[in-house]
C-alpha cells in the first residue's frame, strides 16, 4: 500500500508539473496576449504598458516567469491579472458549489446508470431494453447546456417549481441548497446516465455468458443474488474507472457551461471566465487541480477495483 | 434489484417533492433599518469595485453613487444628466485664463462614510493613489496635470500640479497645457475623495469609505455586493445628489437568459442595462412588460475602421463607396433592433452631434449598391485584397460577416480575421500589424466631444494601443482639434456649431463607416417605480432614483 501511494504522489506531481508547463506556454504563444496590454487599460500609453509590463514581472524570460508563477502558486499569492483577486481564495470559495454540483450529479448518473444498464441487459432485445437504449441515446446527443435551458425555462420560469439559477450554501439553508441543485443535478447526470447504461448493458451482457455465471445458476442461487453478487460485481469494473474519472473532471470545473447556464459561480464558471478574459493565474491553479483530481481519484479507483475484484493487487 | 428500485422510487419521489415545495425567491427584502432592498442582475462584474481602479460600467454605476469627486454629474435623464455639477467642491472650478489652472474650494462639514471627515490634502492622496494602482484610465491624470507623469514614474513623490491648502480648504490644479474636458476627468469616480492613508492597494473586496449617499459593502468578487446607504450621509448634503431611496443587492448573472427571466417573472427587480436581451424573451417582454421597459439610447458609437494609410482605403472613393453601400437597418436588425442607425461620428446626445442630413444617403434607407459599385471601378481598385478584423462576441462577429459581405458585393475581395474578445483591441491597436478594416466602437469616458475625437486625433497614433484605427491624419481636423479640445466643457455651447462643422467634414471624408448608436434596455420589475427611474446619459441606470411603487 505504502509504494502504490508514493508512486501515485510522484505520478501526480509529473502530470501536475507537466499540465502547468504546457498551460504556461500556451498562453505564452497566443498572438497579441500580451497581459500588460490588458492591465494597462484601453488608453494607456507606451510608457504606461512598459511600466505595467515591468511591475508584473511580464519583461523576464518565459522561464523566469513561469518559475516565480509557479512559487506564487504554492504559497497560496497567485493574483489574477484581471482582477488582482488571490485565485485560490476564489477557487476555495467556488469549490463547495462544485463539489456540491459534482458529487449530487455523479451520484444521481451511477445510480441511475446501474439501474438502467443492468435492466437493459436482463431484458434485452425487449420492449424495457429499447425504450431504455432510446432513452440513453437521448441522454447522450443531447447537449446538457441545451437540457438545461430548456429545463430552466419551463420549470423554473415557466412553472415556477425551482428557483432560477444561483446557488444556496448547504450551511445556510440546506432545503434552498437542495432545490437550487436539482435542475443542474438532473441536467448534468442525464448525458452521463447515457453513458454508463449502454457501457454497463454490454459488460452485463458479455458477463452473463461467462462460465462462472452458468456455474452459480447451476449451484441453484436465485437470480438476484446471481445478478448482483456475480454478474453486476464483475460489470461494474468499468463503471468505476469511469466515474472516478468523469467526478475528478468535474471537480476540476468541467460541469462549467450547467454552472454557468444556472448562474452557479462554481470552479467551472469561474474557468470559463478566466478563459474568456485570457487570465492564466486562475487558468494554471484550476488546471492544476483538475490533474490533482484525476490523479487521485484514479488511485481511488484502484483501491475500490481491488476491493471489487481480489485477483486485483494495488502493487 | 427490488433495493435498486426502492431507492429510485425515493429518489424520484424526493426530487418531485422539492419541485413542489420551492417557490420562486422573492425580492422583497427590507433591512434591519427599514430600507427597502431591491435585486440588480448585472451580467458583467464590475472590474473593480475599488473607485481607484474601477473603469467598466459596471463599477461606476456603483462607484458614482458611493464616491463622489471634486465634481459630479447632475442626477438626471438625457441631456440635462450631462451637466457638471460641484461635488465635494462649493461650486464649479475657476478657470485662469491660460485655461491651465483650476482651483475649487471643499465643502465644508463633509465626512466619509466612516465618519472621518474630509480634507483638501485627500484630494490629491485619491489622485496619486489611483495613479499608482494603474487605473485603466489614468494617461488623462498624467497626460494633463503637472507633474503627475513623473510621480507616476516614481520620479517624484507627489504630484507637484496640485496644491492643496488644509486652511483654506483650496485646491489648485496645474494643467500642462490648456485641456477642456479636465473638468469632466475630475467627476471619473477615479477622482473621487478617500481618506488620506488609504492602503495604496486593490481594496475592491472591502472597498475604502466615500462620500455620497451610499457605500459598497459585502463584496463577494465576481457574484456580489450590497449598496446600502450610508450612515454619515444627510439629506441634501450635496445639493443635486439624492440620498436614494433603496439599498441594492446586486448580483452577477452570467446567463442572460435567467437573468431576463428573473426579472420578467419579478423575481429579481432590475436587467442591467449593459446586458444584451435575449433576442427569444424580447417579444415576451415587450408584450407582458411594457410598462416596464424600454429602449434607451447611449452615448456611443458603433464604426467599421478604414485604414487610409494603406489601400484600398486611402481612397476617397472606396470610402465613399463603403458609405453608400453599408445597409445600416441590416446591422440593426442583427442587434435585435438595439441600434440606431446613423452615419455621424459624435452620436445623438452629444454636442456638435451635426442636425443636418448624412452626405451618402439616409441610413435608415435602402443603401446604393449600384453607387458604390460604379465608385469603387472608378477608384481602380476593385478586386483589392481586405482583411477585415473582427472579434468573436455577438453581434460583433456578425457586423463583420455582414461587413465583409458588403465589400465583396460592391467589388472588394474581403476576408474575415475574427479574434478572441480579450485580445482584439491590442491587436488592432498594433500599428506595426497595420489592420485594413474592421469592427470598432467607442462609448463616452465623459460628455465632451473630444472623448470621441482621440480616435480620429493624429496625436493618438502609437504603436500599440493605438486608439486611431483609421491612422487618420488630417490637417484640419488636427487644426481644429487645436482650438476646440481647449474649450472648458462647461463653456462647451459656445463651439458647438463648429464641433458640428468638423463632425459633417469628418463624414464627407468617410475615415470611418459609422453604422449606428447602440440602445440598450431600461427593465425593471414590477416593484419598482419604472417612470421615476432615471436614465443617466453617462453612468446608465441611476441607482439613487430607484423607488418602490
Amino acid at each position: 500500500m505504502g509504494t502504490f501511494v508514493v508512486r501515485r504522489l510522484a505520478s501526480m506531481l509529473a502530470v501536475m508539473f507537466a499540465i502547468s508547463l504546457l498551460t504556461f506556454l500556451i498562453f505564452q504563444a497566443i498572438p497579441n496576449g500580451d497581459p500588460a496590454l490588458r492591465l494597462a487599460g484601453r488608453l494607456a500609453t507606451a510608457q504606461q504598458i512598459e511600466d505595467v509590463r515591468k511591475q508584473w514581472g511580464f519583461d523576464k524570460p518565459i522561464y523566469v516567469q513561469y518559475v516565480k508563477t509557479m512559487e506564487k502558486v504554492f504559497n497560496g499569492e497567485v493574483i489574477s491579472y484581471s482582477q488582482q483577486q488571490n485565485v485560490e481564495s476564489e477557487i476555495w470559495r467556488d469549490l463547495p458549489v462544485t463539489v456540491s454540483l459534482a458529487l449530487g450529479a455523479g451520484v444521481l448518473f451511477l445510480l441511475f446508470g446501474i439501474l438502467f444498464g443492468l435492466l437493459s441487459a436482463v431484458h434485452a432485445g425487449r420492449f424495457t431494453d429499447r425504450a431504455l437504449t432510446m432513452l440513453a441515446m437521448f441522454g447522450i446527443s443531447m447537449p446538457a447546456f441545451f437540457l438545461a435551458a430548456v429545463m430552466e425555462y419551463y420549470l423554473s420560469y415557466k412553472a415556477g417549481i425551482f428557483p432560477i439559477g444561483g446557488y444556496v450554501s448547504l450551511a445556510s439553508d440546506p432545503w434552498e441548497w437542495f432545490t437550487h441543485l436539482v435542475l443542474p443535478w438532473v441536467s448534468l447526470a442525464i448525458l452521463y446516465v447515457g453513458i454508463y447504461s449502454r457501457v454497463l448493458r454490454s459488460n452485463t451482457l458479455d458477463t452473463l455468458g461467462e462460465d462462472f455465471v452458468r456455474t452459480a445458476r447451476a449451484k441453484g442461487l436465485s437470480e438476484r443474488r446471481v445478478l448482483v453478487r456475480h454478474v453486476l460485481r464483475n460489470s461494474l469494473i468499468p463503471i468505476v474507472t469511469l466515474w472516478g474519472l468523469d467526478l475528478a473532471a468535474l471537480f476540476g470545473g468541467g460541469a462549467l457551461l450547467i454552472e454557468t447556464v444556472f448562474n452557479l459561480h462554481g470552479v467551472g464558471q469561474y474557468a470559463a471566465e478566466s478563459i474568456g478574459r485570457l487570465d492564466v493565474p486562475p487558468i494554471l491553479v484550476i488546471t492544476m487541480l483538475t490533474a490533482f483530481f484525476v490523479v487521485a481519484l484514479s488511485a481511488l479507483t484502484d483501491i475500490v477495483y481491488a476491493l471489487l475484484d481480489p485477483r486485483i493487487r494495488l502493487n | 434489484m427490488l433495493r435498486s428500485f426502492r431507492l429510485l422510487g425515493a429518489l424520484v419521489l424526493t426530487i418531485a417533492l422539492a419541485g413542489a415545495l420551492s417557490a420562486c425567491g422573492s425580492s422583497s427584502k427590507s433591512s434591519s433599518s427599514g430600507t427597502a432592498t431591491v435585486t440588480n442582475l448585472m451580467g458583467t462584474a464590475p472590474d473593480f469595485l475599488d473607485p481607484g481602479l474601477g473603469y467598466t460600467t459596471q463599477a461606476a454605476e456603483a462607484d458614482w453613487i458611493s464616491y463622489t469627486g471634486l465634481l459630479t454629474y447632475a442626477h438626471a435623464n438625457g441631456e440635462a444628466g450631462t451637466k457638471l455639477i460641484p461635488g465635494v467642491a462649493q461650486s464649479l472650478p475657476t478657470i485662469s485664463p491660460d485655461g491651465k489652472t483650476y482651483t475649487f474650494t471643499l465643502r465644508k462639514g463633509l465626512l466619509y462614510s466612516n465618519g472621518v471627515a474630509v480634507k483638501a490634502g485627500d484630494f490629491a492622496y485619491s489622485l496619486e493613489r489611483s495613479i499608482k494602482l494603474n487605473w485603466g484610465g489614468k494617461s488623462f491624470f498624467t497626460e494633463n496635470i503637472v507633474g503627475a507623469e513623473a510621480f507616476d514614474k516614481g520620479t517624484a513623490k507627489t504630484i507637484s500640479g496640485i496644491k492643496t491648502d488644509e486652511l483654506t480648504e483650496q485646491i489648485t490644479v496645474s494643467l500642462t497645457a490648456p485641456y477642456g474636458a479636465f473638468a469632466n476627468v475630475l467627476a471619473f469616480p477615479s477622482a473621487a475623495l478617500v481618506p488620506t492613508g488609504t492602503a495604496m492597494s486593490n481594496l475592491s473586496n472591502k472597498p475604502p469609505p466615500g462620500v455620497g449617499p451610499y457605500e459598497i459593502t459585502n463584496v463577494v468578487p465576481n457574484q456580489s455586493f450590497s449598496v446600502v446607504k450610508n450612515p454619515n450621509w444627510a439629506k441634501d448634503e450635496i445639493p443635486g445628489i439624492p440620498a436614494g431611496h433603496v439599498n441594492i443587492n446586486a448580483k452577477i448573472d452570467t446567463n442572460t437568459q435567467s437573468e431576463a427571466q428573473q426579472v420578467l417573472n419579478n423575481s429579481a427587480d432590475v436587467f442591467d442595462w449593459a446586458d444584451t436581451l435575449p433576442a427569444s424573451l424580447l417579444a415576451s417582454i415587450e408584450s407582458q412588460a411594457s410598462e416596464r421597459y424600454a429602449k434607451e439610447p447611449t452615448v456611443s458609437v458603433f464604426y467599421f475602421f478604414l485604414n487610409t494609410k494603406i489601400k484600398p482605403f486611402n481612397n476617397q472613393q472606396v470610402r465613399e463607396a463603403v458609405a453608400y453601400a453599408l445597409d445600416r437597418r441590416a446591422l440593426s436588425r442583427l442587434d435585435s433592433g438595439f441600434m440606431t442607425p446613423a452615419c455621424f461620428f459624435l452620436p445623438v446626445g452629444m454636442i456638435g452631434h451635426p442636425k443636418g442630413s448624412c452626405p451618402y444617403g439616409d441610413p435608415s434607407a435602402a443603401p446604393n449598391l449600384t453607387k458604390a459599385k460604379q465608385l469603387i471601378q472608378a477608384s481602380g481598385l476593385a478586386g483589392t485584397s481586405v482583411t477585415v478584423w473582427g472579434e468573436t462576441r455577438q453581434p460583433r462577429r456578425e457586423y463583420v460577416d455582414y461587413f465583409a459581405s458588403v465589400l465583396n458585393a460592391i467589388g472588394l475581395k474581403a476576408t474575415e480575421k475574427i479574434i478572441a474578445d480579450a485580445t482584439y483591441f491590442p491587436t488592432i491597436g498594433n500599428v506595426k500589424l497595420n489592420p485594413q478594416a474592421g469592427f470598432a466602437d467607442w462609448n463616452q469616458d465623459f460628455p465632451d466631444p473630444s472623448d470621441f475625437y482621440l480616435l480620429v486625433n493624429a496625436k493618438s497614433i502609437q504603436p500599440t494601443n493605438n486608439q486611431n484605427f483609421s491612422q487618420v491624419e488630417d490637417p484640419h481636423i488636427q487644426s481644429e482639434l487645436a482650438v476646440l479640445n481647449k474649450v472648458p466643457s462647461t463653456n462647451l455651447q459656445s463651439v458647438a456649431k463648429r464641433w458640428e462643422e468638423l463632425d459633417e467634414y469628418v463624414a464627407k471624408k468617410g475615415y470611418v463607416s459609422v453604422y449606428g448608436y447602440e440602445d440598450v434596455p431600461k427593465f425593471f420589475s414590477t416593484r419598482l417605480n419604472f417612470g421615476a427611474a432615471i436614465f443617466h446619459p453617462v453612468y446608465g441606470n441611476d441607482w439613487t432614483s430607484w423607488q418602490l411603487k
